[in-house]
């Protein structure tokens, strides 16, 4: 036998070995598929995807069951989460929550300090002419967020100015929020995300 | 898409009337098909900026087997709860439908009647109907599959099949091993590329669809599908790699394969390969915000006996390609572009060809260049424009004079442009225009091939409505 022959042979084992040994727990293979898109951290690298590190675990049990039984219905949601969730049992959506609640949070993005400025504000104020209250009293001082109020420090701008769209326009349901950002313009909204994707 | 190839193959097959031949070669990229959609319960665009081109997440989902699934199973497990049977409950069937619609600059010759020509604007109906099971077929096992009856050809055909097994591993049980991944895989397939990501190559490369009937130059690296390519020609085994989301590396092998025919294979076949062909991929991609940027390079080492007439036995011709690539995305909410491009050098020692006079030189070079551009709003209404040229060494019996498919110079240089522009009514349905144009054709603009055409003379407009459900 050749040495190149034994080399191949040599190499050809190691990785039939190597996939033999491959990641088969539940929650690990579930945790590769949602890492695909939000990072196997939950960080998540495009703005479309949310980052779910850190984020509250009654959040995302919450919103996982919204996924499955179809009943929040926002465009990317319809797209990705719904055939996604569609066959996570209770006890799994429990496992991720709990995993990606434990996740250290990405670190804020420090963009347009001036835009920064006035969505602190916004976010620690609320404007009471146009009857929104400060988002931190449900979101927490640091938008740390609470039980099922969404964490909302270090997520990308993008996806939340989307919420904030889908959920001014009805598209997904969320029902303390429909009020409080129904007078919000874009330029709030956009201050606010900037803010939030700061922290 | 089907290509004619012709030219060389005048000089390999001979034949009709006015040394009018046309080769057709089988290279069908295949495309996104929605039984993906039904099995993972995900709208195209997860996996499409625009099919067929692949987003991060469909390069993932490919590269991970195709299992990805969200569809009740039917299992089996065995008392020691190892799972023997994990299936979709409703298997994972598509069907592609192409109608086309093609017109070139100057009508082709008629094939029997000499001075006569042949009708110009050819509607194909269909240029090409597939059947695919795309899906999964076990944990971790799954298959791309496609048949396809095509219309110019009259021929219904085993096409594009790519089954992969592909898993996780575990490279560390350190808490920050946890931010590594590693996919290994290993690929089945029947075109060398077919198995690739990126769209920068011939399986999956711009443009995503062409006439299957008007004029094409004379060849083509061989990685690029030239003088018939590998596709469907092949069939062979690889082994990849994919780290962190970001590095893959692969290699395979491929040996002959041929559908129809004369088994074992003889001197009745034509481009046979001799041996094992080895193909190799690198891959570095990096993702940031909604952008991610690819630098590749591929290559195979491809020996072939010319057969059709010729014993599969001695030195065989040996075709040597080393190629670059490199792909851009920006996938925003709005709006999408993609740059898409390859560059591939070939060497070839035509010892075969040489010795039996089908070739004048036993040494020569190719060079393919391709770019392209793309732009897509809201993934329903977008365009590209799409740069392509083949250089090489002039050859008096490879590229010999001939009406059409010949070169006057003995060249295959060819060049040109495509523009093209697209709408989706629907994310699976898509109505194009597109419009080739030719600077250089086999060797020269005007005159070409010593018969009077210009490269111009090929400029094709091509309409297509293609449909997937």
């Amino acid at each position: 036998m050749s040495s190149r022959f034994l080399a191949v042979a040599l190499s050809t084992s190691l990785y039939l070995g190597a996939l033999a040994h491959g990641a088969d727990a539940p929650l690990q293979k579930t945790l590769v598929t949602c890492g695909t898109c939000h990072g196997i951290n939950g960080r998540s690298v495009s703005p479309t995807f949310p980052n779910l590190a850190a984020q509250q675990a009654p959040y995302i049990e919450l919103q996982l069951k919204a996924f499955k039984e179809q009943t929040r219905a926002d465009p990317d949601a319809q797209a990705y989460m719904w055939g996604m969730a569609s066959q996570l049992s209770d006890g799994m959506i429990s496992q991720l929550a709990d995993y990606f609640s434990k996740q250290p949070p990405a670190p804020g993005k420090l963009e347009k300090p001036a835009l920064i400025a006035q969505g602190k504000r916004l976010f620690e104020e609320g404007v009471a002419a146009q009857g929104i209250p400060p988002c931190a009293s449900c979101h927490g001082a640091h938008a740390e967020g609470m039980a099922t109020f969404p964490r909302l420090a270090g997520q990308h701008s993008p996806y939340l100015l989307k919420q904030l769209l889908v959920i001014q326009s009805v598209l997904r349901t969320a029902p303390v929020m429909h009020g409080v950002v129904k007078n919000l313009t874009k330029d709030q909204m956009q201050a606010v995300v900037t803010y939030l994707e700061s922290l | 898409m089907r290509q004619i190839r012709i030219g060389r193959a005048s000089g390999l097959l001979g034949f009709m009337p006015w040394g009018f031949g046309l080769y057709v070669a089988l290279t069908t990229p295949s495309f996104a098909v929605p039984s993906f959609a039904r099995q993972t319960g995900m709208a195209c665009a997860a996996c499409h900026t625009v099919f067929p081109e692949l987003t991060p997440f469909g390069r993932e989902f490919k590269l991970n087997g195709y299992v990805l699934d969200n569809i009740k199973q039917i299992t089996g497990i065995t008392t020691e709860n190892r799972e023997t049977l994990s299936l979709n409950s409703l298997p994972p069937i598509s069907v592609m439908l192409q109608i086309s619609y093609t017109h070139t600059g100057a009508a082709l010759p008629d094939s029997a009647v000499q001075g006569a020509l042949a009708k110009d604007g050819d509607v194909l109906f269909p240029q090409q109907a597939s059947f695919f099971y795309a899906g999964k077929i076990a944990d971790n096992l799954g298959a791309f599959m496609q048949l396809t009856y095509d219309g110019a050809a009259d021929q219904f055909g085993f096409d594009n099949t790519d089954v992969r097994y592909a898993r996780h591993v575990d490279i560390g049980s350190r808490p920050e091993s946890q931010n590594h991944s590693l996919v290994l895989g290993i690929t089945v397939n029947n075109n060398p590329t077919v198995q690739d990501v990126w769209n920068t190559t011939q399986a999956w490369g711009f443009p995503y669809s062409g006439s299957s009937t008007s004029p094409t130059p004379a060849t083509s690296t061989k990685i690029d599908s030239g003088n018939g390519g590998l596709q469907q020609n092949a069939g062979g085994i690889g082994v990849y790699a994919w780290l962190n989301d970001c590095l893959y590396g692969e290699i395979s092998v491929y040996s002959a394969v041929k559908l129809g025919g004369v088994h074992p294979l003889d001197s009745t076949q034509s481009q046979v390969l001799h041996g094992v062909a080895p193909y190799w991929r690198l891959a570095y991609e990096k993702r940031w915000d909604r952008n991610s940027l690819m630098v590749g390079a591929y290559g195979i080492d491809a020996s072939i006996h010319p057969g059709n007439g010729l014993p599969l036995q001695g030195p065989p011709d040996k075709y040597r390609d080393v190629a670059g690539d490199l792909q851009y995305q920006f996938i925003g909410e709005d709006h999408i572009f993609t740059v898409l491009s390859t560059y591939i050098a070939e060497k070839q020692t035509l010892d075969a060809s040489f010795a039996n006079m089908l070739a004048a030189n036993d040494d020569n070079t190719l060079d393919t260049f391709k770019l392209a551009g793309e732009y897509s709003y809201q993934r329903t209404i977008g365009g590209s424009l799409a740069f392509f040229s083949t250089t090489g060494s002039g050859d008096a019996l490879l590229y010999a004079q001939a009406p059409v498919v010949g070169s006057l110079n003995n060249s295959p240089d060819s060049r040109g442009y495509i523009a093209e522009i697209n709408y989706l009514p629907f994310l699976n349905t898509k109505l194009q225009l597109q419009y080739t144009v030719y600077d250089k054709f086999n060797g020269l603009g005007t005159n070409y091939d010593g018969a009077g055409r210009n490269a111009s003379d090929n400029n094709t407009l091509y309409l297509l409505a293609w449909v997937n459900f």
